[in-house]
């Protein structure tokens, strides 16, 4: 009877071990192959292809093989994306949190739920056909552009907006949230000057994460205006480059060697930006715990 | 008196060189010239196979003239035709002649700029390196599974194929395949580009390829004996061959009636041919 | 006009806005594919094959294809999940877990696109000599990648699981002597099994709407996949790959039949684990 549990506690352990390592390794692996095969492409070269590199960064003249219009195109992106999906998102997890029935609550939940759950090209392909439509009809001068991309990508996001805004403002603790009101403050005025604040540190993880999904997408933009060559975004209305694209368009069409080993320092480069992003997110995030240790 | 004699001789030589230099400076910026002063965008899409001359040609007038952007997108031939006609872009390329439903209903111009051929190619590494017409349309319907069947190694063949909006595919079923099946079991590329990396990356690949687009790292397959060199494709002796079309909604204006202008000029026509296709002018 | 009312209208505005377009996406799908809807060939598009030269438009084959690779990728990853979660939430909470957990946690930070870059250059490569039939972009490397790429989500919501489990339990199961295997196995487990499906339900919609990994990695052949190895297109893809074509054509409103499919898809993944939490309150 021992030897039998001893056994499944052994196998147990085993077994976990096993699939922690694998997991680890397979990581590593990825990781690895890339660094090993594009570490050497890590040079400004890489950025700013034959341009002078800071004649390219001040935009004097146009880079053709490098990097810099891709990463210009995809921080434009965010941007933009963020500018949609911020206020948008914060205003309606606010109202879920604060002033939203518990039916209503609900219902809401299970739609932002779907919209969460939605596919990215299908929200690329609702972009697409939504500017289809216009040109049609309304705007002959509408093509698929940053704009239309931007608005697409805010429509990814917005879920995690509205959870994280939610979940923010519903995790303070009840003396936070009553203090003010109970010394008279309106509902708008207790929002405003307390409950935001005290859930910034949340809300802006959350804007960060949103940020490193604005990044990373690429079945969105695809479809809405990215292309495989367009310079630095001269309008909102122009199509665009961005560096997951690139890494797409690159991974099945590289011309030769050259092209493919600067995919792979795209890649890189791709990885070292979301990896900032998200290390920034949980820097920030770990605040709020430190703080709230305090507190209690 | 010996030295200062080669000196005057090499001063002579680098004056007739910067001379010569300078003309023929003179008359390449001649060319870029009528892109002077024009501001604006350019869009253009379609045909994959024209994507590398366009590129090029891109680079050079927005290096010459900043104001302009030109931006490029693929997405085959059927794409660039609907695409313009829609209206979505200001050029449409594509490397099959449009459809006459297609120019009636859209009321597109075509302009021709290069020939091209369309080659079966399989990896450099694959001893097979001439096919029948038979083979071939066997080989691409799936009755064929093996190279062994046709001369190769004994390992099964892994058919490449493009997507139903590429030109490329459809001058290749109709004059290479004579229109017999291609098997729904085919990887399916998106491009040029994407079949020639996809090939050089399978051993035991076979797809079909622009002429203009092979290099060393893709073998093409003589067909029925004749292989498909840029010769073979000028004198018409590969059939297998298609023009490179730049289409517009009705007739070309501004921006865009000058790039096509330009491809049809001297710089245009000899950068098709750095490119590998064949020069109409 | 009541003042201290603005500000509750403007935030109702916001979510209305936000549901407005959920449904405005569906709403969208919907009347772009009417045409199909009423020449009625909706529920036939679903299991024909796609053969436009013979006019048959169906998305059977790219049902099957996303069914096929998300199962797969769900089928690689749970085992996968289940031991790093164990090892995360039961093993060692503290220390190597605790890292452990980190990394995991980095791992949702990588892009998709990666994953199908080193899918393309180092899986399919290994696929295709490891098994020396078929080119190496099929439904198992695809469906090995995705695997990896829900991992993450996965793991982080077993372990949350299993940590929701109630500690007075667990101390109990440690006063009666029982050994970790066994506190898992008749505490753990029981307890967690509903939220447990939930993040499988979860994960496995992540799965079905990835788009580059399958877009880069399966072959995107036409056919309906025969086994494994066979080169198959997904759902997603397919919206990918036909989006160049002709707006008024049909081929193109079969996009938006896929996207009705992926749409419902994921909204019946939802209601589920709705259900499933709902019951768990009882």
């Amino acid at each position: 009877m021992q030897t039998r549990s001893w056994l499944w506690d052994s196998g147990f352990a085993l077994f976990a071990w096993g699939c922690s390592l694998a997991l680890v390794g397979v990581v590593f692996i990825i990781l690895g192959f890339l660094v090993v095969k594009g570490f050497h492409t890590l040079t400004p070269t890489l950025i700013v292809g034959d341009t002078p590199f800071w004649e390219a960064l001040l935009l004097k003249r146009q880079v053709f093989d490098g990097l810099f219009p891709a990463i210009v195109g995809t921080l434009c992106l965010i941007l933009l994306a963020m500018v949609f999906a911020l206020p948008l998102g914060l205003f309606t997890g606010i109202f879920l949190a604060e002033y939203a029935s518990f039916r209503v609550k609900w219902v809401f939940s299970i739609v932002f739920d779907i919209l969460a759950g939605i596919p990215s090209i299908v929200v690329g392909l609702f972009g697409f056909s939504v500017t289809l439509f216009l040109h049609h009809y309304f705007f002959a001068q509408l093509f698929p552009c940053l704009l239309i991309s931007a608005l697409s990508l805010a429509f990814l996001v917005l879920p995690y907006m509205i959870r994280t805004t939610q979940m923010a403002l519903e995790s303070l603790p009840l003396g936070v949230r009553m203090t003010a009101i109970g010394l008279g403050a309106t509902k708008f005025q207790n929002i405003i000057y307390v409950l935001l604040p005290a859930s910034i540190s949340a809300i802006v993880s959350g804007i960060i994460l949103s940020i490193g999904r604005c990044a990373e997408d690429t079945a969105v933009i695809m479809l809405t205006g990215a292309v495989a060559t367009a310079g630095i975004p001269r309008s909102l209305f122009s199509s665009f480059e961005a560096l997951p694209f690139y890494i797409y368009y690159i991974s099945s069409q590289y011309a030769d060697q050259s092209e493919l080993m600067k995919g792979y320092g795209a890649c890189l480069v791709l990885i070292f930006i979301c990896m900032i992003l998200f290390v920034l997110a949980h820097l920030i995030k770990t605040k709020v715990s430190q703080k709230l240790m305090y507190r209690s | 008196m010996k030295i200062s004699k080669l000196k005057k001789k090499m001063g002579l030589i680098g004056t007739l060189v910067l001379l010569l230099a300078g003309v023929t400076g003179f008359c390449m910026a001649g060319e870029l010239d009528v892109f002077a002063g024009e501001k604006g965008v350019l869009r253009i899409s379609g045909g994959t196979a024209h994507i590398p001359v366009m590129k090029a040609v891109a680079q050079k007038i927005m290096t010459f003239n900043p104001e302009i952007q030109i931006t490029i997108a693929g997405g085959g031939s059927g794409a660039g035709i609907k695409q313009v006609g829609e209206g979505l872009v200001d050029i449409g390329n594509s490397g099959r002649s449009a459809t006459e439903t297609e120019v009636t209903k859209y009321g597109l111009k075509m302009y021709k700029w290069a020939i091209d051929g369309v080659a079966a190619v399989t990896h450099p590494k694959n001893p097979v390196k001439a096919l029948s017409t038979r083979q071939l349309q066997d080989i691409f319907s799936g009755k064929i599974l093996s190279w062994k069947e046709v001369g190769g190694e004994d390992k099964s063949i892994n058919v490449y194929t493009r997507d139903t909006a590429s030109g490329t595919r459809s001058v290749f079923w109709e004059k290479a395949l004579k229109e017999s099946d291609i098997t729904s079991k085919a990887n399916v590329v998106v491009s040029n580009g994407a079949m020639k990396t996809a090939v050089n990356n399978d051993p035991y690949s076979i797809g079909y390829v622009s002429v203009g687009f092979i290099d060393e790292g893709v073998s093409p397959l003589t067909l029925d004996g004749i292989a498909p060199t840029m010769d073979a494709v000028k004198s018409g002796q590969y059939q297998v061959a298609r023009g490179l079309f730049s289409n517009t909604k009705g007739e070309a204006t501004g921006l865009a009636k000058k790039l096509i202008d330009y491809l049809l000029g001297p710089d245009g026509q000899a950068m098709a041919v750095e490119k590998g296709f064949i020069p109409v002018n | 006009m009541d003042v201290k009312k603005i500000p509750k209208f403007i935030f109702l505005g916001a979510s209305l806005l936000s549901v407005g377009i959920t449904l405005a996406i569906l709403g969208f799908m919907v009347v772009l594919a009417y045409p199909i809807f009423s020449q009625g060939m909706f529920w036939d598009m679903l299991i024909q094959p796609w053969s436009p030269g013979q006019g048959l438009f169906g998305i059977g084959p790219m049902i099957v294809g996303t069914m096929s690779i998300a199962l797969l990728a769900v089928g690689v990853s749970f085992p996968l999940c289940c031991g790093v979660a164990c090892f995360v939430g039961v093993l060692h909470p503290r220390g190597k877990g605790k890292m452990l957990k980190g990394l995991v946690e980095s791992m949702t930070a990588i892009p998709t696109v990666i994953y199908g870059f080193v899918g393309i250059f180092l899986l399919v490569p290994l696929v295709r000599g490891l098994f020396s039939q078929g080119s190496g972009m099929c439904i198992l490397s695809a469906g090995m990648m995705l695997g990896v790429l829900i991992s993450p989500t996965m793991i982080l919501f077993f372990s949350q699981s299993f940590s929701l489990v109630p500690l007075g339990y667990l101390n109990a199961a440690d006063a009666l002597g029982a050994t970790t295997a066994q506190k898992f196995f008749y505490i753990i487990l029981p307890c967690a099994w509903k939220s447990m499906v939930s993040g499988l339900i979860l994960s496995f919609g992540r799965a079905m709407g990835d788009t580059l990994i399958a877009l880069m990695i399966s072959g995107n052949a036409v056919g309906f996949p025969g086994s494994i190895l066979d080169s198959a297109r997904t759902l997603t893809a397919h919206i990918g790959l036909i989006i160049a074509a002709d707006f008024d054509s049909i081929e193109f409103k079969t996009l938006f039949v896929c996207g009705i499919c992926l749409y419902a898809m994921t909204g019946i993944g939802v209601i589920l684990v709705r259900l499933l939490a709902g019951k768990g309150r009882g």
